[in-house]
């Protein structure tokens, strides 16, 4: 007996210029410096962010650990909540985020089991329950689809001429494609039942969305295959300090080796995890690790005329300003 | 007959001679390595029965045991080569408890990556199944408690209480789970960052933003850690979470 995937196809064409801002925990907090200069690149780039009210925790790489239903229930809870604002996207800006709110999807479009069962939930909860299942999107896919390379290059002020960049996307940006949707499968006999790509997905393998924005802004990038989709740690930076350490040492001298000044992230808790390693790496003497981050937004802020203060690079605790300051971009 | 990578023989059944003659002939050279037989005392295929029950382990049926997910798992290939997605699945497929129990050790090591799931050509979402076969262990008592599933335990209760997540809360915390000795406020018992036993590399990281005078970042963290964040309405939708929880067996907060 096969499992089949009945998943629904995929949705074609854009994205939408205003769609639900989901920023998660994180970028209220400790990430605060990627939430502000996410919403100064979309103002530049005429999009608009409607913010979620009142979210709850998308339960990230740990709940779903622990219990099934429970995650199922708070990705549902943020899912309801964006239809109670009438839309039909999601768009995150961490990739533990849109991972946890495109896990839900799937298993909600392929389990009718599980869809009845979170809406029973979702009502005893003091929630409405879900009319449509909201398809969710990372930011960075959102910004390329809706704004695109040609945008950028226009709204740049300030190119970031001379900026070598390794851009990090980390793991589960385009993975596992049963949940970003990032590959089509071929094969198999139900051709309506085949996992398909979504139209703007970026490729599953090779990434290329955050490196065609900053070339766009000027940067130059560096080479930084395979390292730009391997694993940080992620959920396990905290509880399993050898491997992390052994991963983010690889990833940093890569990026070293292969002339980087910086590198570009996307997602708060990668970004972390580099930034807390490379300290401790750099403190035990390991050569090649002195690589600060940035996050994308950051740098696309800063080619937009923007200061170091307006997209907070104080807020780094790998402290990027240097390296800046000596191209004279800040 | 499933793969077998030779770092799944155990070194004790690998047997190697010098010389070697069997009924008069000598064989020395290429047929010098015996591999000893080993035996299965017991095999338990409710174990298979209750992963696939499980609303993340019903892909499992699908595999064919091709090994990719192993030739990409990042924790194989930089870490540790005992920990190996595609045995795993065939050792609970045929329910061999004790082989898996002998790799209790390693099991828990999977950093959540997603490639296995990404490149599997059967649509097995190998993550989420083995997360499965190690919620039935732990079950069963096959495995003691592992460092990640502490964590996963320690957010999930954050999470519950409030609906969010704070990070100065959960690194805390967290540090203070592990044993170091964190330095608290008489008054509101918060913790305070760059005092007493945490590490030092932490010390150093929490005192940058004092260093870089960057107040209105110090400002919003001590603001989250005096009042954490929460979800309005969250107690009403915290009981059916609990509910559910407490289907599962897992609720312990």
């Amino acid at each position: 007996m096969a499992i089949a995937l009945h998943l629904r196809k995929p949705p074609m064409g854009g994205i939408g210029k205003r769609v639900a801002y989901y920023p998660g925990c994180s970028l209220e907090g400790a990430a605060r410096a990627y939430d502000v200069s996410t919403r100064i690149v979309a103002k530049e780039l005429g999009l608009e962010l409607d913010y979620l009210e009142d979210y709850n925790c998308c339960g990230a790489m740990e709940t779903k650990n622990v219990t099934f239903w429970g995650t199922m229930l708070l990705n549902a809870r943020n899912m309801s909540l964006a239809r109670r604002q009438g839309h039909s996207v999601i768009v995150a800006p961490c990739n533990g985020c849109s991972f946890s709110l495109q896990r839900a999807e799937y298993f909600l479009e392929t389990d009718k089991k599980v869809f009845e069962r979170v809406n029973e939930l979702l009502k005893e909860g003091g929630v409405d329950p879900l009319d449509e299942i909201p398809h969710t999107y990372h930011i960075l896919e959102w910004f390329y689809h809706e704004a695109g390379p040609e945008k950028v290059k226009e709204r740049t002020k300030k190119p970031l001429k001379g900026l070598k960049v390794a851009n990090y996307y980390g793991c589960l940006y385009t993975r596992p494609h049963y949940y970003a949707r990032t590959y089509s499968h071929t094969g198999g006999q139900d051709e309506e039942a085949r996992p398909r790509k979504r139209e703007t997905a970026d490729d599953d393998e090779h990434p290329y969305y955050m490196e065609a924005l900053l070339e766009a802004a000027g940067a130059t990038n560096v080479e930084f295959e395979p390292m730009h989709t391997q694993c940080c740690g992620g959920p396990h930076s905290l509880s399993d300090e050898q491997v992390s350490e052994k991963f983010v040492m690889m990833i940093l001298q890569t990026a070293k080796r292969n002339g980087a000044d910086i590198i570009a992230t996307e997602c708060p808790l990668c970004h972390a995890s580099l930034e807390m390693y490379r300290h401790r790496l750099m403190m035990k003497g390991v050569p090649d690790v002195d690589v600060p981050a940035a996050y994308f937004t950051q740098l696309l802020g800063i080619a937009f005329g923007y200061s170091a203060g307006d997209v907070k690079l104080k807020d780094n605790l790998s402290d990027p300003i240097p390296v800046l300051k000596r191209l004279g971009l800040v | 007959m499933a793969i077998h990578e030779r770092s799944l023989v155990e070194p004790e059944r690998i047997l190697r001679k010098e010389r070697l003659v069997i009924d008069g002939v000598d064989v020395s050279g290429d047929w010098n390595l015996i591999i000893l037989p080993r035996t299965i005392n017991d095999y338990d295929l409710s174990f298979y029965e209750e992963v696939v029950a499980q609303p993340e382990g019903k892909t499992i049926v699908n595999c064919y045991q091709c090994s990719y997910c192993t030739a990409s798992c990042p924790v194989h290939n930089y870490w540790d080569e005992r920990y190996n997605p595609r045995h795993f699945i065939y050792l609970a497929r045929l329910g061999l408890i004790d082989e898996l129990q002998k790799r209790a050790d390693v099991m828990w090591r999977c950093v959540s990556c997603h490639k296995c799931t990404h490149r599997c050509p059967k649509g097995v979402l190998v993550e989420e199944v083995l997360k499965a076969i190690l919620r039935v262990m732990a079950k069963r008592g096959l495995i003691e408690e592992y460092p990640s599933k502490k964590f996963d335990k320690f957010f999930m209760d954050v999470v519950y209480e409030y609906g969010r997540i704070e990070d100065g809360e959960l690194l805390f915390g967290w540090i203070e789970k592990q044993g170091y000795k964190v330095v608290k406020d008489p008054v509101l018992k918060k913790p305070i960052p760059f005092m007493g036993g945490v590490p030092e590399w932490l010390k150093q990281l929490a005192v940058k933003p004092i260093k870089n005078l960057n107040i209105d970042f110090l400002l919003l963290n001590a603001k989250h850690m005096l009042f954490h964040p929460r979800t309005k309405n969250w107690n009403r939708f915290k009981q059916v979470l609990r509910k559910v929880m407490e289907e599962e067996g897992v609720f312990t907060h």
